[in-house]
C-alpha cells in the first residue's frame, strides 16, 4: 500500500492540490481524502466506462482492433480530409496541447478548445477592455467582499467556497465578520442561501444591472423604481457598500458568460471593476470548469498567438471566434472530420450541431467511452492524465501545478499526448513513401 | 562524433579579447571555439565580413504570463504580422509581443543567441519552463521577482540576514532562476492597498520596512551569496516626470551599501527611457514639463563607477508594456484609455503586475522626449562596458527594432533624420540634437555582447570567440573594409536585421534567411548558491510553513520538477571569493 500526499485534483479549475491518495499493492486507488464528490468520483471510479481497446466502425459497427490499425486508420482520415476540426483539449495535460497544435500546423486543420462555449465570451471581453485578474491566494488573505455572479460554486466547484472564502487568511481574522460573500444569479441557488447578501435578477438582464451598478457608482442617479428586477434603493445600497470596499472580488461563471449579452456583459463587468479601482483594490477571476482549459488557452495564445478558435489552414494560425469556433465550423458544415481530445462534444454542443457530427467522420480520443465515443469512427483509449500519467495544468488563477502520475494506466492505453504523436508520425511517414 | 568548422577570413570584432578589425580565422569543434582544427574540418568562408560574438540580450520579456496575457489580449497586434510554416520551421503571428516560436526565430536571423527573460513571477516558474522548448535556438536565463513577496519581506524586516540569503537560495533553486529582480520595491506591493511607493524612506503597509530597505538588504544578499549577476532594479516613481531624482537617490542609497562588497558593479539598473525622465521646471511632475534626464545619468554614471545600465530605448509604433509594476501599469491606462490588465501572483506580488498596449509617436512631446533620453544618456558616457542596448522589449519596442536603435547611435546623419520628424517642442528638452559622438561597430559589439555577457556574469562563455566560448557566432553581411557604416544608416538596419550566418552551439542556425533550428544545442542558465547546510535545512522548513500559511496551494508543489528542466538546466559557477 502507498500513501500519495499534497495530489493535484484533475477535476475543476480549483486544482485542489492537498489530495492524500491510498493505493493499494494492485494498483488500486482505494481511498482519497480531501477531495469533493466530483474529485474522489474521478480517482475512485476510475476504471468506470472505460474505453480500454481501440475501435474502429465497420459497416457501421464499432469494431475492436489493434493501436496501431487504429493509428493507421486516424492518420488516413486525417491525410484525405480537406477541413479537419480538431476540438477539446480542457481536460488533459499542456503536452498534449503541444503535440495537438504540431498536429494542426501539419494537416492545416483549425483547432478550438472547450472555452468556446464556456468562457469564451469572456476571453472576448478581456480583448476588448484587458481584465484586473485576481489570484486565490490573495483572495483568500485580503478579500473583504467576495461576489459569485452568474456561478454557483457549492455545485461546480464544491470547495472554492471553503477553500478561499469561508476561511481566515492572513489579513482577515475572522471570515465570518471580517469578509462578506455576495451572490447575484436569477434564481436562489445553493451558494446564494449560503450568502450574506443575494441579488436576485431576473434572466437576460444581467448587463443592465452591471450598467446601473457602473452609473450609481460614479454617483448618479437613475430615475427608474427596478433595473432587472432589482428595486434601484437595493441597487443603490449595493453600489454604496461596493464603493467602500478595501480590497473585492468578483467570480463570474457561466451564468453571465452564456446568458443574453455574453461578452458584452463580461466587457461590462471588467469595466465595473475597473471603476472600482479608483475606491479600493479590485480584482475578478472567471469560473472555470475543466482543470485545464485555463492551460489550453494559454499553450495556444504561446503557440499561436491566440486562446482559441485558430486556423492553421494558410500555414499560419488565424482567429476568428464565431468561425473557426467548433460548434460554428460544424453547424455550418464546414468541418469535414472532427478530431476530438479530452471533451466530450456529443453530450454538450447544441442538438443542431451534434446532428452535424453524424454526417462526418470522427476520430475520438478520450479515457472514458462517453456520448462521442458512441458517434465515433475511430476511438482510441487515453490515459488520465493526473492519475495515469503526469503533466501540468493551470488552476482558474492561471497558477501552473504539475500533476503527478499515480497509477499505470490500463494495459497498452498510452498518454493523449503519444497518441498524437504516434498520429503525427504517421502521416509524416505517409508523406516520406510519396 | 566530432563535428568541426573553420570560418576563414573573418573580420572579427571581440571587444572582450580586445580584437578590433582584424582579418583571421576561428576554429569550432564540438560547439565550442577552439585554437585550430584538424584538416577534415568543413570550411564556410565568410570573405572578410564583420564577425562578432552571439548577442546577449540583458533584459528582453520573451515568457511567462505577462506576455501571455498581452498576446491573448491583443489579437489585433498578431494580425499585422504573420509568419507562415517552412520546411524548416513552426509558424506564427506577432508584431509587439510575437508568439514563442517566432521569437526565436527572430532572434536567430538578428544573430542573437542567449536572452534574459528579467520578471519571472516565481510561483509560475513552471509555465515558463513549459514555453522554452517553443522558444527555438536562443539560449535563456531568468530572473525571478523578489521585492514584493511577503517572505522576502519576513526576512528583512526580522534583520534575518542569513534567511534572506536562504530564501534566495531556495527561490533560484526551486524555479530554476538566474537572479535577483527587484521591480518598484515596496510600491506593488503598496498597490494591494491601491497605493504606490513614491518615497524611498516611507513605511509600506503592513510591514515595518522602506523601499531602501528592500533593496539595499536585496543587494547585500545577493553581493554575499556571490551570485553571477548583480541585483537588476526598476526603480520606483518608473515612467514619471521628475523621477531622475528617485532614480539617483536609490543608486545613492546602494552606492553607500557597497562597502560591504568588493565587486565593482553591485547593481544593474534597467531600462532607463523609463527611469530618467527630468523636467524643465524643478519639481514638477507635470507631463507638459518633462524633460530628459539623459546627460544628469550619464555625469552620474562618469563619476560613479558601482552600477551598470540598460538602455530600455524608445522606439516608435506599436508597442507592448508589461511589469511588475502595477501601480504604474494603471497610472498608464488611466492617461491612454487603453486596455488594462493586472494581474494579481499571490504573495509574491499581491498588487500585481500589468499590462497596457501602448503606441509611442513622434507627434507626442513626452514621447519624443523619452525617445532622447538613453540616446542623450549613450553619446554621453566615458565607459560602453557599463551599457547595454535594449528596448525592455517589448515594453519600448520589440526587439526587432535593434537595428535602428543601433543606426541611431552609429549615424549623426540618421540621428538628424529623425529629429525632423520630433515634435518640435521637444528638441529644447535633451542636448541630444547638438551630440556628434558615432557608435563605433566595435562599440556596438561591446554594447551588445561582450558587456552583456559580462553584467551576467557569463562571460566565460558568452559574449566573446576566444577559445573556450560556446560557439555562438554572427557574421554580419558587412564588409568593414569596403564601406563605412556610419555613412550608410539603411546599411545598418539591413545588417543588423538579418545576419549573413549564426551558428549557435556550433551550429548554424541561419544562413541565406533560412533559420533552421533542428539538432541545435541550447541551455537554460541557473546558479546555484552555496550555503552552510544547517542555514539551508532551517531555511527549507520556514519556507515550507510560510508558504503553506500565505499561499493557497502547497509548497510541495511549488519547485518546478526535474522533468522540465533535465534537458536544459545548466548552473553557472558563482563569482570567485575575493
Amino acid at each position: 500500500m502507498r500513501v500519495a500526499d499534497d495530489v493535484v485534483c484533475p477535476f475543476c479549475g480549483c486544482l485542489c492540490d492537498d489530495l492524500r491518495v491510498t493505493i493499494d499493492d494492485n494498483d488500486v486507488i482505494t481511498r482519497v481524502d480531501n477531495a469533493c464528490a466530483l474529485g474522489k468520483t474521478k480517482m475512485l471510479h476510475r476504471m468506470d466506462d472505460r474505453l480500454l481497446v481501440p475501435e474502429v466502425r465497420r459497416d457501421g459497427k464499432l469494431e475492436r482492433t489493434t493501436l496501431e490499425e487504429a493509428i493507421d486508420t486516424a492518420a488516413q482520415l486525417l491525410a484525405e480530409s480537406r477541413r479537419p476540426l480538431i476540438y477539446g483539449l480542457s481536460s488533459t495535460e499542456n503536452d498534449a496541447h503541444r503535440a495537438v497544435y504540431r498536429l494542426a500546423e501539419m494537416i492545416g486543420a483549425v483547432v478550438d478548445n472547450t472555452s468556446s462555449v464556456c468562457h469564451g465570451p469572456s476571453i472576448l471581453g478581456r480583448q476588448e477592455s484587458g481584465e484586473p485578474l485576481a489570484s486565490l491566494g490573495e483572495v483568500r488573505n485580503r478579500a473583504q467582499l467576495v461576489i459569485y455572479w452568474g456561478a454557483n460554486p457549492l455545485q461546480a466547484h464544491p470547495r472554492h467556497v471553503r477553500r478561499f472564502v469561508r476561511i481566515p487568511g492572513e489579513y482577515i481574522r475572522d471570515p465570518r465578520t471580517e469578509r462578506r460573500m455576495w451572490v447575484v444569479d436569477v434564481r436562489r441557488s445553493a451558494t446564494a442561501r449560503i450568502a450574506d447578501r443575494f441579488i436576485k435578477v431576473e434572466p437576460g438582464s444581467d448587463l443592465e444591472v452591471i450598467e446601473a451598478l457602473r452609473a450609481l457608482i460614479k454617483g448618479r442617479t437613475l430615475d427608474v423604481s427596478e433595473v432587472g428586477g432589482v428595486p434601484i434603493d437595493e441597487l443603490a445600497e449595493a453600489a454604496e457598500e461596493l464603493r467602500s470596499v478595501e480590497y473585492g472580488v468578483l467570480f463570474y461563471g457561466l451564468g453571465l458568460t452564456q446568458s443574453r449579452g455574453r461578452y458584452r456583459n463580461i466587457d461590462a463587468a471588467i469595466r465595473l471593476v475597473r471603476d472600482l479601482n479608483r475606491f479600493g483594490k479590485w480584482g475578478m477571476m472567471p469560473m472555470r470548469g475543466h482543470y485545464n482549459v485555463t492551460g489550453a488557452n494559454e499553450t495556444s495564445t504561446w503557440t499561436t498567438g491566440f486562446p482559441f478558435a485558430v486556423d492553421y489552414s494558410r500555414g499560419y494560425p488565424r482567429y476568428q471566434p464565431g468561425e473557426y469556433t467548433a460548434v460554428d465550423m460544424l453547424r455550418h458544415g464546414e468541418a469535414d472530420l472532427l478530431l476530438n481530445i479530452a471533451a466530450d462534444p456529443a453530450a454538450h454542443f447544441p442538438r443542431d450541431t451534434v446532428r452535424r457530427m453524424r454526417d462526418i467522420p470522427i476520430i475520438n480520443i478520450d479515457p472514458k467511452r462517453n456520448l462521442t465515443s458512441l458517434m465515433a469512427t475511430v476511438n482510441i483509449p487515453a490515459a488520465m492524465a493526473g492519475v495515469e500519467c503526469d503533466g501540468a495544468a493551470s488552476r482558474m488563477d492561471e497558477l501552473p501545478l504539475y500533476l503527478r502520475k499515480l497509477v499505470d494506466p490500463p494495459e497498452g492505453v498510452l498518454p493523449d499526448r503519444d497518441i498524437v504523436r504516434l498520429i503525427i508520425e504517421r502521416i509524416e511517414g505517409a508523406v516520406d513513401e510519396r | 562524433m566530432t563535428q568541426e568548422i573553420l570560418l576563414k577570413n573573418c573580420t572579427v570584432y571581440d571587444p572582450m579579447n580586445r580584437i578590433e578589425g582584424e582579418v583571421t580565422d576561428i576554429c569550432v569543434r564540438d560547439g565550442k571555439i577552439v585554437e585550430s582544427v584538424s584538416t577534415d574540418a568543413q570550411v564556410i568562408d565568410v570573405r572578410r565580413r564583420a564577425v562578432l560574438p552571439g548577442g546577449v540580450d540583458i533584459h528582453s520579456h520573451i515568457i511567462g504570463s505577462k506576455i501571455n496575457s498581452a498576446r491573448s489580449m491583443c489579437p489585433e497586434d498578431h494580425r499585422r504580422a504573420v509568419v507562415p510554416k517552412t520546411p524548416t520551421t513552426r509558424s506564427g503571428v506577432g508584431e509587439a509581443v510575437p508568439s514563442s516560436f517566432v521569437i526565436g526565430q527572430l532572434y536567430t536571423a538578428m544573430g542573437y543567441t542567449t536572452v534574459v527573460d528579467p520578471a519571472v513571477p516565481p510561483m509560475k516558474a513552471l509555465a515558463c519552463w513549459e514555453e522554452i522548448p517553443d522558444v527555438p535556438v536562443i539560449d535563456i536565463l531568468m530572473l525571478p521577482l523578489f521585492s514584493n513577496n511577503m517572505i522576502t519581506y519576513h526576512y528583512i524586516e526580522g534583520q534575518d540576514m542569513e534567511g534572506l540569503r536562504g530564501y534566495i537560495d531556495w527561490l533560484l533553486r526551486a524555479t530554476g532562476g538566474f537572479g535577483v529582480k527587484v521591480v518598484n520595491p515596496g510600491g506593488t506591493y503598496a498597490w494591494a492597498h491601491n497605493l504606490n511607493a513614491e518615497h524611498l524612506d516611507q513605511t509600506i503597509p503592513e510591514w515595518d520596512l522602506t523601499p531602501n530597505q528592500i533593496l539595499t538588504s536585496l543587494v547585500r544578499a545577493v553581493e554575499e551569496l556571490r551570485l553571477p549577476h548583480p541585483v537588476h532594479l526598476h526603480p520606483n516613481n518608473l515612467g514619471r516626470v521628475g523621477n531622475i531624482e528617485t532614480t539617483i537617490a536609490q543608486l545613492e542609497a546602494v552606492r553607500r551599501a557597497r562597502r560591504t562588497s568588493k565587486r565593482k558593479h553591485i547593481l544593474h539598473l534597467t531600462h532607463i527611457s523609463f527611469d530618467s525622465i527630468a523636467s524643465v521646471d524643478e519639481g514638477s511632475t507635470r507631463w507638459e514639463d518633462v524633460a530628459s534626464g539623459g546627460l544628469e545619468l550619464a555625469e552620474y554614471t562618469n563619476q560613479h563607477d558601482h552600477f551598470t545600465v540598460d538602455l530600455g530605448q524608445i522606439t516608435f509604433g506599436p508597442a507592448m508594456t508589461m511589469t511588475a509594476d502595477g501601480p504604474f501599469q494603471y497610472l498608464l491606462h488611466r492617461v491612454s484609455h487603453t486596455k488594462w490588465m493586472n494581474i494579481t501572483v499571490d504573495v509574491e506580488l499581491p498588487g500585481g503586475a500589468g499590462v497596457v498596449p501602448y503606441s509611442y509617436s513622434p507627434k507626442s512631446l513626452a514621447n519624443s522626449v523619452q525617445w532622447m533620453i538613453a540616446l542623450e544618456y549613450a553619446l554621453n558616457i566615458d565607459d560602453p562596458w557599463r551599457c547595454v542596448i535594449t528596448t525592455d522589449s517589448p515594453n519600448a519596442g520589440p526587439f526587432v527594432r535593434y537595428p535602428l536603435v543601433i543606426s541611431w547611435l552609429m549615424s549623426r546623419r540618421e540621428r538628424e533624420t529623425w529629429l525632423e520628424t520630433l515634435n518640435s517642442r521637444s528638441l529644447s528638452r535633451s542636448t541630444l540634437s547638438g551630440a556628434e559622438r558615432e557608435w563605433s561597430l566595435y562599440e556596438i559589439a561591446i554594447a551588445t555582447r561582450a558587456a552583456p555577457a559580462r553584467i551576467l556574469g557569463i562571460d566565460e562563455r558568452k559574449g566573446h570567440l576566444g577559445a573556450g566560448a560556446d560557439a555562438d557566432i554572427a557574421v554580419l553581411d558587412h564588409m568593414p573594409s569596403d564601406s563605412s557604416l556610419s555613412d550608410h544608416p539603411e546599411e545598418i538596419v539591413r545588417v543588423f536585421h538579418s545576419t549573413y550566418l549564426t551558428m549557435k552551439a556550433g551550429t548554424v542556425v541561419h544562413r541565406n534567411d533560412v533559420v533552421n533550428p533542428s539538432g541545435v544545442r541550447r541551455r537554460v542558465f541557473s546558479v546555484q548558491p552555496t550555503l552552510p547546510e544547517a542555514t539551508r535545512k532551517r531555511i527549507h522548513n520556514e519556507v515550507g510553513q510560510l508558504i503553506d500559511r500565505w499561499y493557497v496551494h502547497s509548497h510541495t508543489n511549488y519547485p518546478v520538477p526535474r522533468r522540465y528542466r533535465q534537458a536544459l538546466e545548466s548552473p553557472i559557477p558563482l563569482r570567485p571569493a575575493t
